[in-house]
């Protein structure tokens, strides 16, 4: 005791909280300094000042909420509490499956930053609720999942606080690189991705934004509230006028290749080339292809793994599907020209 | 690895309020409950016995009775006032409703066991209010419905599936596995499973199996990671692309080695590829953004195959009609 080591930040927030509990009307920023462990370590008021701030922000963020009380009358320090029953957990009563089942449930963020928090709520929900949990009900059925990037915790952070944020974006249709500045409604994951929605300030209207199109980090760039984050948003609306509506692609596939592609769709007639400029039709055994049809929701999405197949896959429509592959085709085979 | 101090804080409270009302607990019991060993439940309990009010005399600190910590049972004697449970924060909630909701999906044509889910996600939705509707997650893994049925019901009855897998390099393969978990990455939902075929850990993307079946032979637990992340092959020779800088997002999504930004605005990414085939898809799907690779015949390569593509596109040339 009284040595040189500081003390560990969870001891000093740990002493805080105790205190803070405790106090019969309220503590002032210099009863705390002189009297909770931890905080006789500030070297001076300035660093007493910078530490109490940080432990008041993370407690906050823990869901402890301190309250301040504005003493009145002469005194003019303000006081610090906490309110137990203002920030107290509501008890769940889960039975010990349901508690089994949130367990599992909450191994499903593969992404640090969100599995720190269901980790956080789990250990919270845990203490709250006296149930043993059984984990068989729904073992080997629990997914995993990862989110694209670094961005789902910013956004989240950003929509439950109502502050608008900036980020870098690739724009699928034009293939630029620009700066984007919106204000937050939802992030949503649906089979074909992750998605912020969105009011774009720019755009003056609602857009969708693919979280794995988004460059460099997330920032906040606006004053929370400064927004409302509509109560209802239909997700599935909006993604669906994003995508454009389904298609389907008409490919001719060489037999045996492009397993992937014929594990999307059907297949169907077989068709065979003509020479260049003639309506006949090859005799060349090599030249006959199925027909598959594969729906398809992105063009350039799919554009990209059409032309990823070569010569394996040739689209016959519809035609913005085939332009697209011809014009990566082109430029992939001028990457040997240019090379002589 | 050390443990974040909001972490252990959360814990620590979280063990006083739940010795409150539980009464006393073994060690390992506790261990259990909070999901970390029984050496960092006596750390805790070491911690907390040295915390209090201020004035820290022995009538003001958190205490234990003694002589059943000697028996590795805890029993809280004074908890200083600490008897609610934290309330859980925004993200807390969004995440866990988010998880329970995507989960609940995934049984959604099973047994009963949704009830569960059901009554699960009403008590937390209750407690947690408007905003978990900020995080929308519907998992439906991409590919054909009978091999997403088929994985499923393989992974509830715990058998055997037997799997027709067209890989990366488009090469067509039987297999038999043991499915162990499904992955959802970005627009990706990948199968983890132990291969017979390979005797090993494997990962099958779904939307690239091209066929499944449920077997009568229940699946084997195998010990394996359950770790997808992808890196890159250690033994695999480094190959280098120079890109245009609109590009940037393909070094976020291909695991690189290195990115290095040129003064022409242009970059490179080091990549460490063990599938050739897999890198000239690549190269052939952003053509439009490559500079320069690193070695030349790679380029040759994709500029070959490119040539071989565009004839083939000349013997299928939409004008004329083509024979059913």
């Amino acid at each position: 005791m009284g040595e040189v080591t500081r003390t560990p930040p969870a001891e000093r927030l740990l002493n805080l909280v105790i205190a803070l509990v405790n106090t019969s009307t309220a503590m002032s920023k210099q009863q705390i300094r002189t009297s909770v462990a931890g905080y006789d370590q500030a070297p001076s008021i300035e660093a007493f000042e910078r530490m109490f701030e940080r432990d008041k922000d993370t407690l906050r963020d823990l869901g402890v909420p301190i309250v301040t009380v504005d003493p009145g009358g002469h005194a003019d320090e303000i006081g610090y509490r906490v309110d137990q029953d203002a920030y107290a957990l509501g008890a769940l009563d889960l039975t010990p499956a349901e508690l089994g089942v949130l367990s599992l449930a909450a191994q499903l963020w593969q992404d640090r930053s969100i599995a720190t928090d269901t980790s956080r709520a789990l250990t919270k929900i845990r203490a709250a609720d006296v149930a043993e949990a059984a984990t068989d009900i729904v073992a080997g059925l629990a997914p995993r999942v990862s989110a694209a990037g670094g961005a789902l915790g910013p956004l989240l952070d950003a929509i439950g606080t109502a502050t608008p944020v900036r980020f870098g974006y690739h724009a699928a249709n034009t293939g630029e690189t620009a700066q984007r500045h919106v204000e937050p409604w939802r992030v949503a994951a649906r089979g074909g991705g992750w998605y912020l929605i969105g009011h774009d300030r720019e755009r003056q209207a609602p857009r969708s934004y693919r979280l794995s199109r988004m460059v460099g980090s997330v920032r906040l760039a606006g004053a929370a509230g400064e927004y409302m984050v509509p109560a209802d948003v239909d997700v599935d609306a909006f993604l669906s006028t994003a995508g454009g509506p389904e298609q389907v692609a008409r490919l001719a596939v060489l037999p045996e290749r492009a397993g992937a592609v014929r594990a999307r769709g059907t297949v169907g007639v077989t068709v065979r080339g003509h020479a260049p400029g003639s309506t006949t039709p090859m005799e060349a055994e090599a030249e006959v292809r199925d027909v598959v049809e594969v729906p398809y929701g992105q063009l350039s999405a799919m554009a990209d793994e059409i032309a990823g197949y070569g010569a394996a896959v040739v689209v016959l429509g519809p035609t913005e599907l085939r332009e697209a592959v011809l014009e990566r085709l082109r430029a992939a085979a001028r990457l040997g020209a240019d090379r002589g | 690895m050390a443990e974040r101090a909001d972490e252990r804080l959360v814990r620590l409270l979280g063990l006083v309020t739940y010795l409150q009302s539980a009464g006393p607990a073994r060690v390992e019991d506790l261990a259990r409950r909070f999901d970390v060993t029984g050496a960092q439940i006596l750390k805790d309990v070491d911690q907390l016995w040295v915390a209090g009010t201020p004035g820290y005399w022995p009538q003001d600190l958190i205490d234990f009775d003694a002589a059943s910590m000697e028996r590795g049972v805890v029993r809280l004697i004074d908890g200083r006032g600490i008897t609610r449970p934290l309330r859980l924060g925004t993200r807390e909630a969004v995440a866990l409703v988010a998880a329970l909701r995507a989960l609940r999906e995934t049984v959604a044509d099973e047994d009963g066991r949704e009830a569960v889910l059901d009554s699960v996600l009403a008590k937390l939705s209750t407690a947690t209010g408007e905003a978990a509707a900020a995080l929308d997650v519907r998992l439906s893994p991409p590919g054909r419905p009978d091999v997403v049925h088929a994985i499923r019901t393989a992974l509830s009855s715990g058998r055997r599936l037997h799997l027709t897998y067209a890989d990366a390099a488009d090469n067509l393969s039987e297999r038999d596995v043991d499915p162990i978990e499904l992955h959802t990455r970005d627009a990706s939902t990948y199968l983890l499973a132990w291969c017979y075929r390979a005797q090993a850990r494997r990962t099958f993307r779904t939307d690239r199996i091209v066929s499944a079946h449920v077997t009568d032979t229940p699946a084997v637990e195998h010990d394996v990671p359950r770790d997808v992340t992808f890196r890159p092959d250690d033994d695999a020779p480094v190959v280098t692309v120079r890109l245009a800088s609109s590009a940037r997002w393909i070094a976020e999504q291909v695991p690189v080695d290195a990115v290095r930004d040129l003064p022409d605005a242009t970059f490179e990414v080091d990549l460490r590829v063990a599938n050739r085939v897999w890198l000239l898809h690549l190269l052939t799907e952003q053509a439009r953004y490559v500079v320069d690779a690193h070695p030349p015949d790679l380029l040759t390569d994709v500029a070959r195959d490119a040539q071989a593509a565009l004839d083939a596109y000349a013997a299928f040339d939409p004008a004329p009609p083509t024979l059913g």
